[in-house]
């Protein structure tokens, strides 16, 4: 089993979940959040005041899946997020080493 | 003795619960359902009083069972406890009965039935058990059911009135004190996607507590018991119904889930929905209209139960009847405030439609409630202020007062619950208690409006001070509140979508307020505009300057942007308490942000050509080519912030100017004047006029500054009157007039002027420090360079700025001017022989600039 994390503009997020649900990924946790990458943000005036852009709003989405889903669940992440400008976001892959369905105690790749 | 000594008695007892239940599957009839319920468990109790007690030695003195809670008001749901009090006469009875008791208790548990069962002498029951008060309120609900019938009868005749009239105070503040604890668990609202029908705000627990203290009161005035549980001359025939109601509902609720089970869940709704439940002739309904049903009868009982709670006069601590005293110095001619509520006096006309809504003026001021009293008086004037309130004279100005008033939400819904509302906008019948049934939208679509209102002016108490701010600087707030009330009312029509819908309705209701046409205008854009950004955040980049673009584009004007900005924020906020996230807060904050700074610094890029004819806008006055004419070169900006007669008025100016090379005008507006000027470029003409202002001791607020291709300049100054010389001595508004004429004419000097008149001392002193900041912009503009100006706001400073301007050899194509409390922020469109600043002259210009602010 192998978890996906995915840092996507909020945007793209419809796309992506439409996406992930074609090719048989149901189960995901969404949250908003806010970060950056090297490009650190930049500083805007508003009536003269300051503000700094630096923490852009994301949306991370987190799913495990089969280890024979990944690849195509990646590309669809990729093939709905992807606009090939700065900030397009992230995706990074662990290795789960197990799952348990609390309501029945199910075990393995069958609990997810 | 066994079960076996009381033969049948398992078998009768499921035979008849099972067709009490098939009855009211039949029927729907939850009361009589839960009547018959309270009967058979009464046999019951009765037969198994003479099984294990009545045969005991003087069993007829000295003892009796007696029911208590809602099986006393027989009122048992199939779930319910069974409350009963064995009774004795004094302490020693009891022991003798102790066996007895155990063995009727246990063949009631046997059976089934979960049975609370308390034992206590006549003197106990005349008790205060002040940490366990709910056992007292219990025996208000008494009921004889066997054993010595005199001595229930002092119960129930003496002992408890008698406990009534000494305890009063500590009942009432306790049920008063429970209550609120109850309703603070479920958010002080009726509202919730999965309500309880017995412990939520308007369910059955809040009737109970309604029929309580109506009983108490009457017991307290000697008065005759009213039938238990039924309070036929306190409470009002909707209220028996919506009790009616929830009796349904809850039946449903325990047969369905086989247990106490009070919570109405999402699932269940729909099951309800589908059978029926409490609906007229069991008709089955969709989710939504159900809960709609379900959300007004739980509003009558809420209404009834606020409405007895507030009657309750505590013994609050004296720093609490301080505080009420000076709250009862709010009283006027017609109303009276008493304990924090709103009386009318008895020469109060309430069919006078004015003066109905002048109570409500006065609760949207006060924040006070209404007496239960002054809104009986309200119901009985329903008849004739249906016919006094559509032809009420300045509707909208009395309107407007009460959506500005900081506790305008209260006041609607006041409005509302009497029924005046729906007389005043009958297009909100549309809304009323309609549900949109997802997991998203907590409230109906009324409250929600409420809502929005109420999270509006709550933006005033700092909540959060971005939006705060942008609140303070809308010109005209009350057409943001107008629109929040209305914009969702499309939701209850048959339209394509709610938008559609809502701008079928607005029209009429424009017409009704008699709104100016840019007012009008407003509103109808707001409405028709209200999803935009909220479709922004979620479906596009707020960061790609192609989507602030068209977002600038679709809203034109910084103002309508600070409306939408704010529309959205409360609109949001106000559909579930964690809708506005705090990254939702700031995702939208950034999408204003950007999308103000693009309108303001793109004004030079979208400029009117010759080929567009702004029909829409035109006069019936003007002729096509002569606007065409005068309209090029301005800005885009200057058509969608000025009307079609203001338009004609600029042209009629521009017109004048062969007689007359400057044609100017004063006018008065509710908070400011505003001088509008036309006349041909030249060279320090915008420091001239601002500097005539400044002679005058006039304080420049807001200015626009734009000139079109036949070098024709429009300048409109907006200023507030420091010394208040216009208002004190309006011939002086000419002086002024013929002053700046003679100063742009040559033949006044304005270095005299400005040294023979008010010094700016007349000035308070700074609250705040405002650091200045200048900011060049080369990129936003093609043909100009920007200049953004942030200083301590003073009488003069535009002057100085502007004429350092001139000195520097920069001609001002655009200026933007505005200033937020004691912050001076303009925005200067520059040109130095037609093309851009270079750095040697911007570096030079700000030099001049520091030194000056």
């Amino acid at each position: 089993m192998t978890k996906i994390e995915a840092i996507i503009q909020p945007s793209k997020f419809e796309a992506v979940k439409e996406g992930l649900q074609e090719i048989g990924v149901e189960g995901m946790t969404v949250t908003d959040v806010r970060g950056h990458g090297r490009q650190k943000g930049h500083t805007e005036v508003y009536r003269g005041r300051e503000y700094t852009v630096d923490l852009v709003p994301k949306v991370k989405i987190e799913m495990v899946v089969p280890d024979d889903l990944v690849e195509r669940a990646i590309q669809a992440i990729v093939g709905s997020a992807k606009t090939g400008k700065i900030g397009d976001g992230k995706i990074f892959v662990s290795h789960i080493d197990d799952a348990i369905r609390i309501r029945n105690d199910e075990r393995g790749q069958g609990a997810l | 003795m066994s079960a076996a000594a009381v033969p049948n008695l398992r078998d009768l007892y499921l035979s008849e619960s099972g067709q009490i239940r098939a009855r009211y599957q039949e029927s729907g009839d939850g009361m009589a359902a839960v009547r018959e319920r309270a009967a058979l468990v009464d046999s019951i109790a009765q037969q198994l009083y003479s099984t294990f007690i009545a045969h005991e030695p003087g069993s007829a003195e000295g003892f009796c069972l007696a029911a208590l809670g809602g099986f006393g008001r027989k009122v048992l749901f199939p779930g319910s406890d069974v409350d009963l009090l064995f009774l004795t006469a004094d302490g020693r009875t009891e022991q003798q009965y102790k066996p007895g008791i155990a063995s009727l208790c246990r063949e009631m548990w046997d059976l089934r039935m979960r049975v609370s069962p308390a034992t206590r002498s006549l003197a106990e029951c005349g008790r205060l058990y002040r940490d366990n008060l709910e056992f007292n309120v219990s025996l208000l609900d008494c009921r004889y059911l066997a054993g010595d019938p005199q001595l229930f009868a002092r119960l129930h005749d003496v002992v408890v009135p008698q406990l009534v009239v000494r305890e009063r105070q500590a009942l009432v503040q306790n049920l008063a004190e429970l209550t609120r604890t109850r309703h603070t668990k479920y958010g002080q609202t009726i509202f919730h996607l999965e309500p309880n029908v017995k412990e939520g705000p308007g369910g059955l627990r809040d009737y109970n507590v309604a029929c309580w203290l109506a009983l108490i009161s009457a017991l307290e005035k000697r008065q005759p018991r009213p039938p238990a549980g039924l309070l036929a001359q306190e409470l009002r025939e909707d209220c028996l119904r919506a009790f009616d109601f929830l009796c349904a509902v809850r039946c449903f609720l325990h047969y369905r889930q086989g247990r106490d089970d009070n919570a109405l869940s999402y699932e269940l709704q729909a099951e309800a929905a589908a059978a029926g439940v409490g609906a007229k002739a069991n008709r089955a309904l969709e989710p939504a209209e159900w809960m709609r049903l379900y959300f007004r009868q739980a509003r009558i009982i809420d209404r009834a139960a606020t409405q007895f709670l507030d009657d309750v006069e505590g013994a609050r601590s004296s720093l609490y009847h301080a505080f009420d005293d000076w709250r009862s110095r709010l009283s006027n001619a017609d109303f009276q405030v008493s304990h924090g509520r709103i009386l009318l006096r008895q020469s109060t006309a309430m069919e006078d439609a004015s003066t109905a809504l002048s109570l409500f003026e006065f609760v949207a001021r006060h924040g006070l409630k209404i007496s239960r009293d002054a809104e009986h008086r309200i119901e009985k004037a329903l008849p004739l202020l249906r016919q006094r309130l559509p032809g009420l004279p300045r509707f909208w100005d009395r309107l407007r007062t009460i959506l500005t008033l900081r506790y305008a939400a209260d006041a609607l819904r006041g409005l509302h619950r009497t029924g005046l509302l729906t007389i005043l906008l009958p297009e909100f019948h549309f809304i009323d208690a309609l549900v949109i049934r997802d997991y998203y939208h907590r409230y109906t679509v009324d409250e929600h409006s409420f809502i929005a209102i109420e999270n509006l002016h709550r933006l005033r108490q700092a909540e959060e001070p971005r939006f705060a701010e942008i609140l303070a600087e809308t010109e005209r707030p009350e057409l943001l509140f107008l629109t929040l009330l209305v914009h969702d009312i499309g939701k209850g029509m048959p339209a394509e979508n709610h938008i559609v819908g809502s701008l079928q309705v607005l029209d009429p209701i424009l017409a009704r307020l008699e709104l100016d046409a840019d007012a009008a205008d407003t509103v109808r854009f707001l409405v028709a505009n209200h999803l935009e950004m909220s479709v922004a955040l979620s479906r596009r980049d707020i960061f790609d300057p192609e989507t602030v673009r068209a977002l600038a584009a679709k809203i034109g004007t910084p103002e309508r942007m600070k409306m939408l900005c704010l529309l959205t924020y409360t609109d949001i906020k106000s559909v579930n308490p964690e809708a506005l996230t705090p990254w939702k807060a700031e995702m939208l904050w950034q999408l204003y942000a950007e999308t103000i700074n693009h309108m303001n610094r793109s004004l030079d890029e979208e400029r009117l050509h010759p080929g567009q004819l702004p029909v829409a806008r035109a006069h019936p006055e003007t002729t096509g080519d002569e606007l065409k004419e005068f309209l090029a070169g301005f800005p885009k900006r200057y058509l969608l912030t000025h009307s079609a007669a203001e338009i004609t008025q600029h042209l009629r100016m521009a017109e004048a100017l062969a007689e007359a090379p400057v044609q100017l005008s004063v006018e008065k507006r509710s908070h400011h004047y505003e001088l509008t000027l036309v006349t041909t470029d030249r060279p320090m003409l915008f420091a001239t006029i601002a500097g005539t202002l400044a002679a005058w001791g006039m304080n420049i607020v807001k200015a626009d500054a734009y000139c079109n291709q036949a070098a024709v300049v429009l300048d409109t100054f907006h200023f507030t009157d420091l010394f208040r010389t216009f208002e004190l001595n309006p011939t002086e508004i000419e002086r002024f007039q013929n002053n700046l004429l003679s100063v742009l004419s040559g033949e006044l000097s304005l270095a005299a002027l400005m040294a023979g008149r008010a010094k700016p001392g007349g000035m308070r002193p700074a609250k705040v420090t405002i650091q200045p900041r200048l900011t060049f912009d080369d990129h936003s503009s093609s043909h100009s360079t920007l200049l953004e100006l942030v200083a301590q706001d003073r009488p003069g400073l535009l002057y100085h700025v502007s004429s350092k301007l001139a000195k520097q050899g920069c001609n001002i194509e655009v200026a933007l001017i505005d200033t937020e409390g004691q912050k001076a922020i303009d925005v200067f469109y520059l040109t130095v022989g037609g093309a851009k600043l270079d750095a040697a002259r911007q570096k030079a210009l700000a030099e001049a600039l520091l030194q000056d602010i």
